[in-house]
This record gives structure tokens, sequence and C-alpha cells, in this order.
């Protein structure tokens, strides 16, 4: 069953692009990844499916019901963290997260406590005292309060320390286990990569397309930069796996994708002044992705 | 009913202060009362000696020194201008805080449709209306009842009082139209001064030039205080037009916030 279909979703701001034609769906019991750089629409398709905005055209179901008909009630059952958290300044943290839990039938408050005591959060702070890590911990707690069978995630980590956020996914993981379906949102490969089984990639407002991750992993793509001190034989890298290559003054820059061993075994002999390997940025991967559609 | 406890315990404090506000506006006219009323005449007189446009843009036309309920409205108007701007302020503030301190990302994605948020938003208004109106009539009663050598109008002085509760229902109705009319609110106090005086310079100017298709302009002509002390009694087209178009600012109001995108942050 699916518990998200998004069908043809568009959203314009007056004459300003926010999505096109989005569809997906998000099977029952699943991670589902979300992944797109910032300005791609991540956001808009979250906040229309929590009918916070009514889309220009399209539609979408959550529970097999209809997001903007039945909104209150399918809200019942969704946790949702947003990229930012305000609350109510003046408010304690735990009279603000009573105040959310008492928009439920059958909550267990002493999950507050617990779910407090996991995240290293004091109850009894005021918000505005808070710094922007420990507000996001109030989010992630008033998101999962009453155990939401649908966990919406709006790129949640910014702001917690790396620490917090592994914590924060042992807890994402615990939940989805217990039976919660999660939208994850972000615009960093590498957390997607450890948490979701499917991902969708937006980017300037459309799906580029929706892929497994085991799929993705084989896209391991490396980006490297090289330094040279002489004179660069551009042929020298001429090799299965290599892209986007290119020359700048003393630099070469190219992506591989393969068997590093080959690359290290052409880089003997090399008069370098500096060698760097990094994970290729989503930009990049994106730009790979839309050189692939463009294909025939 | 969470929605309206927490937006009244949001609002105690500005709710007390604005109730101290309003009962200070009217003491401090009433305390002068005493000390003049012993030379009431040459006061009469000086007010008269002024060009009678003069004394109509002032309120002080048909005023009678002599008895206190006139004393009283005259002070009492500007408590009423203070109370339109009170009630505008909720009007605006209520919805539109929840986009300007960007927490309508936690409220709007619990299980309640907006309909129940704008009815629990505009209950916690009136409830808030109310209980100004309250104190503010007890105190005043209190006040001029102490002040007063004679006896006088109990019946004329509810009236002239209550005014203040359907002026302030209008611009907290009409406060919560603009603020789902309008795209986005950064700051309220300067929609709501704004809003008010115009109506208040409006209704200055019908004093004056008594306009009768004028007067159907201003709130504060709906509820003039010398024509109630006239009448004894409110003026029904007034009542009605009141009446309608505080129905209207309601309708819109949940209309319009229906269909309103919440703007990502």
């Amino acid at each position: 069953m699916n518990v998200i279909e998004i069908n043809q979703l568009t959203k314009y701001y007056g004459k300003h692009r926010g999505i096109e034609n989005v569809s997906f769906s998000v099977e029952e019991g699943e991670i589902f990844g979300f992944i797109g750089p910032n300005g791609a629409g991540k956001s808009t398709t979250i906040r229309a499916l929590l009918a916070l905005i009514h889309p220009t055209s399209g539609s979408a179901t959550i529970f097999g019901k209809d997001c903007l008909k039945y909104g209150s009630e399918i809200r019942r059952d969704i946790g949702y963290l947003p990229s930012e958290v305000f609350y109510y300044e003046h408010m304690k943290v735990r009279e603000v997260l009573n105040y959310s839990a008492s928009f439920y039938d059958n909550v267990d408050y002493n999950r507050i406590q617990s779910l407090a005591e996991v995240m290293d959060l004091d109850l009894n702070k005021r918000i505005d005292d808070l710094s922007y890590g420990n507000k996001k911990k109030v989010g992630i707690i008033q998101g999962l309060l009453h155990e939401p069978k649908l966990i919406i995630l709006d790129e949640p980590t910014g702001g917690l320390d790396p620490l917090m956020q592994q914590k924060f996914f042992e807890l994402i993981r615990a939940e989805n286990q217990k039976g919660a379906t999660v939208l994850f949102s972000s615009h960093i490969l590498s957390e997607v990569q450890k948490l979701c089984g499917r991902v969708a990639i937006i980017k300037d407002g459309t799906i580029v397309r929706v892929e497994n991750i085991r799929d993705m992993q084989k896209h391991n793509y490396k980006k490297f930069t090289l330094d040279y001190k002489g004179i660069i034989d551009v042929h020298h890298f001429n090799l299965e796996g290599v892209t986007n290559l290119t020359v700048r003054e003393n630099t070469l820059h190219f992506l591989f994708k393969g068997d590093i061993n080959r690359i290290v075994e052409r880089l003997q002999g090399q008069n370098l002044l500096n060698l760097l390997v990094e994970e290729p940025s989503l930009e990049e991967i994106f730009m790979h992705y839309y050189q692939k559609e463009e294909l025939p | 009913m969470n929605i309206l406890k927490q937006e009244l315990r949001m609002a105690r404090t500005t709710l007390v202060i604005w109730c101290i506000a309003l009962i200070g506006v009217l003491s401090l006219f009433m305390l002068l009362y005493p000390s003049i009323s012993g030379q009431l005449e040459e006061f009469q007189k000086v007010f008269e000696s002024f060009p009678l446009e003069f004394q109509q843009a002032f309120g002080v036309a048909d005023l009678e020194l002599s008895s206190i309920l006139s004393f009283y409205q005259f002070a009492l108007m500007y408590v009423l201008l203070a109370g339109a701007i009170q009630a505008m302020n909720m009007g605006v503030s209520i919805i539109s805080a929840e986009v300007r301190e960007k927490t309508g990302d936690f409220l709007f994605v619990k299980p309640v449709s907006r309909n129940r948020v704008v009815s629990m938003k505009i209950l916690a208004v009136l409830v808030q209306i109310l209980i100004t109106n309250a104190i503010f009539f007890t105190a005043a009663l209190i006040l001029v009842t102490l002040l007063s050598t004679t006896s006088y109008n109990v019946k004329l002085f509810a009236l002239v009082t209550l005014s203040l509760l359907f002026i302030q229902i209008f611009f907290a109705s009409l406060g919560l139209f603009v603020s789902v009319f309008l795209r986005r609110i950064r700051t309220v106090l300067p929609i709501s001064m704004g809003v008010v005086f115009i109506f208040y310079i409006i209704h200055l100017l019908n004093e004056t030039l008594k306009d009768e298709k004028l007067g159907l302009v201003s709130p504060f002509d709906y509820f003039n205080l010398s024509e109630i002390t006239k009448n004894m009694n409110y003026d029904s087209l007034n009542l009605l037009l009141w009446f309608v178009l505080v129905g209207v600012f309601i309708f819109l109001t949940f209309k319009l916030f229906a269909r309103k995108d919440l703007p990502s942050i």
C-alpha cells in the first residue's frame, strides 16, 4: 500500500515556479529520501502534502485520502519536523510539548519525558533561552510524541551535533521498525544514503528520477583534484569511468566512478604538488543526472 | 478548547496592560471633574466663545459640563479611541502572529481544520473584549458614582459605556479581515493605529459637516455619544449596518484564510 501518492503536483507562486508535475509515491513502512539542492522544491512539495499551501494543479493523497479535503483527519497520524523550528517564545519546553500533545487523542505523556531524556533536553527551560540545536530537539519530540504512522522530516539535521544526529537517526530507525513510514528530505546525500531505501531526486521543481539507494551507490563517484608541478598530460587519465575532465592552468579535475585502484596505479610517477579526493557535491551529481537525461 | 486556552494565556499580560490603560485614561479625565466642577460655568463660557465649527470638532458643542455624564462622555471619547486600537491590534495580530512568529508550521500541521483554528482565535478575541468591557464598565461605574454629587441616569451611562463593546467588536473584526487580506504583515501597531485614526478623523470631520452619508463611514459615528444622549437609544440603521459589516468581515476572514498559502520560512 502507498502511504503517500503524489500525482502531477504543480505549484506556482504567482509567476514564480515552486514545483512542476511532481509525481512519486511512498510505500508503507519504507524510509523514503527526498533529495535536491536548496530551492529545488522539497519544502514546497512537503508543504503541499500538509495542506499548508494549495497546489496550482495536481493532487496528493496520504493514507489514500486527499490531502486538502481530509487534511485535519490525515494529520492525526503525521509527525512533521520543519527545517527551521519556531515556537511560542515565552513558554517553557514542557508547556509547548503538552500543548502539542493536547491536539491528539491517547497521547502517552511519559513519552515526552523519555524522548527528552534520549535527546538530552531540559523540559523546564524557556523556548527563548534555547539554542538552535535545542529548539530542533523540541521539534523532534513534538513530531514524534504522538507515535505518528507517517513521519515527515524536512532537512531535520541542521543544528544538531554529530552525536545528536546519530541519536536522531536511531530514533527514526526505531520508529520505522515499529511500522512508521518516513519521508526524509535533505540536501546532504550521505545522510540520505545512511537511512533511506529509495530516493526521489528533485531539481528546479521537477523530479529527475526515483531510484534505489543501492543502485545509487553503484554510482560511487569520487572527485579528484590534482595540482601538477609541470605540464599536464591530459590523456594520462583517459580511461573508463572518468568524466567531467577539465584542466585549468596546473590543475586537473575529474570525476571517477569504478575501481579506485586503477586511479592509484595511474597516479604513480606523476609529478604532483597536491592531491585531493573528495565526495562530489550534490550539484555535481545532479549535473551528471542531467547529462544522462539528455542522452538519447 | 486547547487553542482558546493557549491564546488567552499568551494574551494575558497585554490584556491587563490595556485594561489599566483604558481605566487610566478615564481616571485622568474624571479626576479633573471635582476640581473644575466649581468653575464649570466659566469653562462652559470659554467653550461657547469658540466658533461653532471648532466646538463641534472637539466634541464640546453639546457639552453640558454641569452634568457628570456629559463630562464622562467627553472623557469616554478618548477611551473609545484607545479601545478601538486595542481591538484592532488583537484582530490584526491573532492570526497573523502565526506567520510573523513563524509558529504556523507548528499549529497548522496539527489535526485541526483551519476553520476551527480561526473560530477559536475569534472566540479568544471576543473573550478578551468582553473581559475588557466588564472591567472597564465596573471601573467607570465606580468612578462616576464616586464623583457625582447628584444622581445621574444609569441607563444613559450604560448605553454610552457599552458603545465601547460595539466599537471594539467592529475594529476587531475589521482587523481580522485585514490580517487575512494582506499577504504578509510585519508589524501590527502601524496598521491598527493608522486605520483607527483615519476613522476617527472622519468622525471628527463629520462632527462639523453633519453629513448623513459620511456618517455611515466611521463606526465612531454609529455610536455618536451626543446622539445617544438625545435619543436615549442606539440608532437602529447604524446598528444594522454595524451588524452586517461585522458579519461580512468575519465571513471573509474564514473564506480568505481557508484558501491562503502559508509561506515557507
